[in-house]
């Protein structure tokens, strides 16, 4: 046991190198740099930029040497714990993620839990009475919420509750929290705004959850094990709870590796129509500013976190699945 | 084939003659006069006979308890001798409140510049069409035009109460402008006929600006949004260092002339910056840096790169209203996130905010105007004055197809697209009516323009016009679905459209535009891009056609990018020509076109012209030119769409009715926001 | 009656595994009128231009933001549809746009009728089109679901979008799911090394931010292409990432399955790798596949859109209906013209119908009920 783990981690740091390298060309991939983006941004709004501002933008960022050094003179920083400072922001990396990056969390956290407990339940209930009516109402309802694109339904949402209640618009807090230093008023206050996005959030997700928990669970239901046990006069509940239940969780063990880099994305599309300070819309606006550090860290954040959620997901799935542990032997 | 051409071509031909279909004839006055949203231009005006001066002098509340406490001297010590004095538009007013707006984020760091920019030395008046002391108080210029002689204010100070004089315009000449490290080479401003100037004390409150060359235009670069003028806000935050002045009591101890390179490098380090360079440029940086001196109205206390934007009064802040209170008004103004601006525009319709006329569409009209009463505020329209919102720019340079190429710079054939084009419809849809068609040329209300004559030529649509222009050119032959095609392979004629959405919905205008060109028998493709590859894109000569809007160009002399080709940034025109002009021959190539080497050449010979008029007549000249070459296609234009659409909450007086929407006027400085006030 | 039983035993007997499948998925009413539903979509993308009146591309700013038209079916008492024209006025105080309806003159009706020209199947000429009207003043139009700002009727548009959207998907599903299955099942069937190597790739892959990819290689390729050809390509090479899903749960159901007796019993009899894989493993769970395919497509679908919201997907002149949705994604659309989110519509009802298909397809697929 402890060779394999040895040997993840090993593998892990290979895979997180390869990831940085690939990260860092596909952000410089989009033709123009920094400056160019800063550039286009400011024509964008009606301002300007001279062409010797530009020359010296680029020099101060050291724009105007090749790809390999930048990433030489990055990667030499990272591995000591300098992730740099954004050129947006101006401020260190480490900050501007670290700002949002609790927020991010206790949203997905939010939405994911609500994911889970609607899912699960209405899954199991799905696929033990199949072709009810119940079945098929609550099947079509996680399905609407599945197929109806997200950012439509933020924004139709985010536009009525406006119309109809004045309700302050987008965003995690009330504007009279913004400022003001964490306390629990302000936990009350972000506990307040959680609901409404974590609702949209969790949309989509449940309607595949349920799919997947049905079908399962409906394979599971078909073995003999299941008859036998119900001839051996076992409860209902107890028949499907103890063992198919189980054995229907096992695929989504596979899932659990990506529950870990949304933990700290979010989702973008939503949280940029809602304006939630998220570190989804931070990563999209880095990328389009070709805001390099920036950018190149919150990827490799997303890549640490896939890397450990890859090797949590086999673990659980040797741990449900004593064929595949026993094999390790 | 004649019938399908037919087929093909009657539907839209027959709709393009219905003209008897619908009441949308009227002109554009007659629309906004009806809704009374557009004003007259009107603001503050500056006493300058000091005899009308108050004698005695108030301050904010906040400002007279520090006063008390013994933290802060006396109001008459913090203002200097020669204070500037506004007479506010409607009436005195009082103090307090805070001044909610909605920015992006670091990226719209303009949002708080242009409401400082009452820090520029010389500026416009409300209506932007003259030139009145800002910070300075008064200037002088030699009759051979090689000297220009700025008088500062006595007894005027930084915000933190150090003497403002001419000490600090020779630190920033000497001690950063020369500096290669940190500015890495000199600017056109300063160097008429590229001969670098400099920056000379004659007494404390005496600056002179002393060029080898005429430099007749400097005025005027003092007054606009320039590198040279453009004041310290906007000029020596985002790692640039022009404006003309910087503290030199606060910024000396990070330079190392005045201790040693070793040591204001150790000091960088100890604060986290990588060297002396970078910290500077933080330090200098007034939406950063919370300690830094600055003489606009407001100055920050909570930095750029948070959630919320907090700027706060300057209690060294050297205007005054006529009954002698310290401006300005307002207490603060705080600036919120917002991702998107959508957010903002559904914000500002909530109510949100108190002034904004930053990032609200004027597609969004009806629905702000829908809900006034429920938000609490009242819309006002401000007309540009620039000729066009959507321009054509063509790419006078472009080679990378020859036959396109020979097109692009044929001058029939731009004139025939320009007459292609249904102004009207583009109007009435995108502009809700509101613009005014026409061609490039600035609004006949400047002293620039051409004439009305020229906000015509060649921008009314002519179908028969165009297809028989194009035909005499030689684009006869055309292909089974009626496009004309080209005449060295005979497949059809494509030109690419390079459009994006950023201010104004281009690639949907775009769209449209093409469609029209469809009845002169010219296929466009509109290529929808992400802004920074437009950029680059044009940067590297890749472009066809590209749409932009020509702002700026209203006084062609401080912002000619949007009509020359001069600025290898942003030069849509012509990249190559760009490079050849700023480098003065050295790089890029020169143009064949006649007509567009003499826009060029009356361009270089404007700032040795004296007057003001001979200026104007030369700027005139130019745009006759530019609009009968038809090198930029003008189609809609002095419409709110830019920074128009002001949205401002019921409890703010001394608001002006309409206020200047250019480049020049720093939108919305111009209007004074520190005479605006909140009412209870 | 007993002899029907008999019969009808003998057939269950004899039948063939399709036989028996489409006879179970029959039984699914839902997946069935799903199916149905499908095939309709794709009869609309083979005719989209036919179900069309109005030339998706044609603007005309008198025609901006005209509400859905009601079409009156009955003229004094005669079964005659008829639309009235309509006059555009806006209000010089709000700025608002509106239509008046002209009772007097009826615009008839008819089927069949000529409108703008296009190619059907893209090759043979063709200028007719489902609806129409008789003798229409060039004003005149039929508005089933209004117009968008540009005056493009709406209802066409949405015809010519399904075309694309469609389409476009099943290139990225299929290299999706050629991918998955192979690499998972090698995986899987190897171990070791070639395991390794191959999750090593899904990790780096899957971590991968698709977003700078779109925008550097929408930058990269070349210019001539058209809209479509671009995002084809952009498609295939995103499928490239999109396998890893796939792939990882095929693999876990591999393992699973390697130690079945079945498969043991296989090997001793000598079949080689492949066929192990392909003809033994594989319909064991079959069932999840074609879950997960008909999951995959309205994922595409629903990608589609998401990257037109951010701009990276499909562009104009192109119309799809995520184009289409990201003229509706505003606030002055929801407030002055909200039918534009009709083009919603059709996307929530393919999504839908793409995955109770999914379902019944399982259901009947599978070898265990």
């Amino acid at each position: 046991m402890l060779a394999y783990i040895a040997r993840r981690a090993v593998l892990a740091v290979i895979t997180m190198a390869a990831i940085s390298v690939l990260s860092f060309i596909i952000i410089q991939a989009p033709p123009g740099d920094f400056v160019d983006a800063y550039i286009a941004n400011l024509s964008a709004s009606g301002s300007s930029v001279s062409a010797e501002e530009a020359r010296g933008l680029r020099i101060l960022y050291g724009l105007d040497q090749p790809i390999y050094v930048q990433y030489a003179k990055w990667m030499s920083r990272v591995l000591v714990g300098d992730f740099g400072e954004s050129m947006e922001w101006h401020r260190p990396v480490a900050e501007v993620i670290g700002d949002r990056l609790w927020l991010t969390v206790a949203l997905s956290l939010a939405a994911l839990i609500l994911t889970w407990g609607i899912a699960l339940p209405l899954g199991i209930y799905s696929a033990v009475r199949q072709y009810s009516v119940m079945d098929y109402i609550l099947t079509t309802i996680s399905f609407i919420g599945l197929a109806v694109p997200n950012f439509l339904l933020a924004l139709v949402i985010m536009y009525f509750a406006f119309v109809l209640f004045g309700a302050n618009v987008g965003g995690l807090f009330s504007s009279e929290f913004d400022l003001a230093p964490w306390s629990l008023a302000k936990i009350w206050d972000l506990i307040k705004h959680l609901p409404l996005p974590a609702v949209i959030l969790a949309l989509a997700g449940t309607a595949q959850l349920i799919r997947i928990m049905r079908a399962n669970l409906l394979d599971e239901l078909r073995k003999p094990y299941v008859i036998t046990a119900r001839a051996k006069g076992l409860p209902e509940w107890r028949v499907i709870m103890k063992y198919p239940v189980r054995a229907a969780l096992n695929p989504f063990a596979s899932t659990i590796a990506y529950l870990f880099p949304y933990l700290v994305s979010g989702s973008i599309i939503i949280s940029l129509v809602l304006s939630l300070p998220t570190v989804g819309p931070l990563l999209l606006k880095a990328l389009i500013a070709q805001d390099m550090f920036l950018a190149g860290t919150i990827v490799l954040l997303l890549g640490v976190m896939t890397v450990i959620g890859t090797f949590i997901s086999d673990l659980v799935l040797m741990w449900v699945d004593p064929r595949i542990r026993h094999e390790l032997d | 084939m004649k019938k399908a051409v037919w087929l093909g071509m009657a539907t839209s031909v027959v709709i393009g003659l219905a003209g008897a279909f619908t009441a949308q004839a009227q002109q554009p006055s007659a629309n906004l006069a009806a809704s009374g949203l557009v004003g007259k231009l009107e603001g503050p005006e500056i006493i300058s006979d000091a005899s009308k001066w108050p004698k005695a002098f108030q301050e904010a509340p906040d400002l007279a308890a520090l006063v008390k406490d013994g933290k802060l001297p006396a109001v008459k010590d913090r203002l200097p001798s020669e204070p500037m004095v506004l007479k506010p538009l409607a009436e005195v007013g009082k103090y307090g409140g805070t001044w909610r707006r909605g920015f992006l984020g670091p990226g719209d760091w303009e949002n708080g510049n242009r409401l400082n920019a009452s820090d520029k030395l010389l500026f416009w008046d409300p209506t932007g069409t003259k030139i009145v002391p800002s910070a300075a108080k008064s200037w002088e210029q030699s009759a051979d035009g090689k000297t220009i002689r700025v008088n500062l204010r006595k007894g005027m100070r930084w915000s933190d109460g150090a003497p403002f004089s001419a000490d600090d315009f020779v630190f920033w000449f000497e001690d950063l402008y020369s500096n290669k490290d940190i500015v890495s080479a000199p600017i056109a401003d300063m160097s008429p006929g590229g001969k670098p100037g400099k920056v000379v004390k004659i007494d404390d409150t005496t600056v002179e600006f002393q060029f080898e060359n005429p430099h007749f235009l400097f005025i005027d670069f003092l007054a606009g949004d320039t590198l040279i003028g453009g004041g310290q806000s906007v000029r020596q935050s985002q790692g640039t260092t022009y404006g003309a002045y910087a503290p030199k009591h606060y910024l000396k101890q990070f330079l190392p002339k005045y201790s040693s390179e070793q040591s204001v490098n150790d000091k960088a380090k100890a604060e986290g910056f990588e060297n002396w360079v970078k910290m500077l440029h933080f330090k200098k940086d007034w939406t950063l840096n919370t300690a830094l001196p600055t003489i606009g109205p407001w100055k920050t206390t909570n930095p750029i790169n948070t959630p919320t934007w907090v700027l706060e009064r300057n209690p060294y802040y050297w205007a005054v209203d006529t009954a002698g209170n310290q401006l300005p008004y307002i207490d603060k103004v705080v600036l919120t996130l917002a991702e998107d601006s959508e957010v903002i525009n559904l914000r500002a319709i909530g109510g949100n905010y108190d002034m904004q006329e930053r990032h609200i569409s004027l597609s969004k009209l009806p629905v702000v105007l829908d809900n006034q009463q429920k938000g609490g505020y009242k819309v006002h329209l401000d007309l540009a004055l620039h000729g066009s919102d959507t321009t054509l720019f063509i790419n006078q340079s472009y080679k990378a197809d020859a036959e396109i190429a020979k097109w692009l710079t044929n001058a029939d054939f731009r004139r025939a697209l320009s007459m292609g084009i249904d102004r009207k419809q583009l109007n009435e849809t995108f502009w809700l009516g509101i613009g005014t068609p026409g061609s490039v040329a600035p609004s006949v209300q400047m002293p620039q323009s051409p004439g009305k004559e020229y906000r015509e030529k060649w921008s009314v649509l002519d179908i028969a016009k165009a297809n028989q222009l194009l035909d005499s050119i030689g684009l006869t032959k055309k292909d089974s679905d009626g496009y004309r095609v080209r005449t060295d392979n005979g497949e059809r004629l494509r030109i690419q459209i390079q459009a994006v959405k950023a201010l104004l919905p281009w690639p949907q205008q775009g769209e449209m535009i093409a469609e029209q060109w469809r009845k002169i028998g010219i296929q466009a493709d509109v290529r929808e891009m992400e802004r920074t590859l437009a950029t680059t894109r044009t940067r590297n000569n890749e472009h066809q056609i590209m749409i932009w809007t020509n702002g700026g160009t209203e006084l062609l002399y401080l912002f000619p990018r949007h009509a020359l080709p001069v600025d290898p940034t942003e030069a849509y025109v012509g990249p190559e020509f760009a490079t050849w002009f700023s480098s003065n021959g050295a790089n890029g190539r020169a143009p064949t076109d006649p007509n567009l080497l003499k826009a060029l050449e009356l361009f270089r010979s404007a700032s040795a012209e004296k007057t003001e008029a001979g200026r104007d007549k030369i700027a005139q000249d130019i745009w006759k030119i530019l609009v009968d070459q038809q090198y930029m296609i003008g189609t809609v234009g002095e419409s709110p769409a830019q920074f128009g659409v002001r949205l401002v909450s019921n409890k703010l007086g001394n608001i002006p009715s309409r206020s200047c929407i250019a480049q020049h006027c720093r939108t919305p400085s111009s209007s004074h926001p520190e005479t605006w006030f909140f009412k209870q | 009656m007993s002899t029907d039983q008999t019969s009808r035993e003998e057939q269950f007997a004899v039948a063939t595994q399709w036989q028996l499948t489409w006879w179970r998925f029959r039984k699914h009413k839902l997946a069935v009128l799903s199916g149905l539903i499908v095939i309709a979509f794709y009869i609309i993308v083979l005719f989209a231009d036919f179900f069309a009146y109005a030339d998706p591309h044609a603007t005309d700013s008198r025609r901006s933001h005209i509400p859905p038209q009601t079409i009156h079916f009955f003229d004094d008492g005669a079964f005659k549809p008829y639309v009235h024209g309509l006059t555009q006025k806006r209000d010089l105080r709000t700025f608002k746009l509106s239509y008046q309806i002209d009772p007097d003159r009826k615009v008839y009706l008819e089927l069949f009728a000529e409108g703008y020209r296009y190619n059907l199947f893209g090759l043979i000429p063709s200028s007719t089109h489902l609806l129409g009207l008789k003798n229409a003043q060039p004003e005149d139009g039929i508005f089933l679901l209004g117009t968008d700002l540009v005056g493009r009727d709406l209802w066409s548009r949405i015809m010519v979008a399904t075309r694309i959207s469609l389409t476009i998907g099943l290139a990225g599903v299929t290299v999706s799911l050629f991918l998955g299955v192979l690499l998972g099942g090698l995986s899987a069937v190897y171990g070791g090394v070639v395991d390794m190597m191959i999750q090593r790739l899904i990790e780096i892959l899957r971590s991968m931010p698709t977003i700078p990819l779109w925008m550097g290689l929408a930058a990269a390729l070349p210019n001539t292409w058209t809209v479509i050809q671009v995002y084809l390509a952009i498609t295939i090479i995103i499928s490239f990432l999109g396998w890893t899903d796939l792939a990882r749960v095929v693999r876990g159901k591999f393992l699973a399955l390697r130690n079945e007796d079945f498969i043991a019993a296989a090997e001793l009899a000598g079949a080689s790798q492949f066929r192990i894989i392909f003809h033994h493993m594989l319909p064991s769970f079959l069932s999840h596949i074609i879950a997960a395919t008909s999951l995959a497509l309205p994922a595409m679908i629903i990608s589609e859109t998401s990257l037109s919201f951010l701009g990276l997907g499909l562009r104009p002149p192109a119309i799809s209906w995520g184009i289409l949705l990201q003229d509706a994604q505003n606030i002055e659309t929801l407030a002055l013209a909200p039918w534009l989110l009709a083009a919603a519509v059709p996307v929530i009802i393919i999504i839908l119908a793409f995955n109770f298909l999914g379902d019944g397809l399982r259901d009947a697929a599978d070898p265990y009920g």
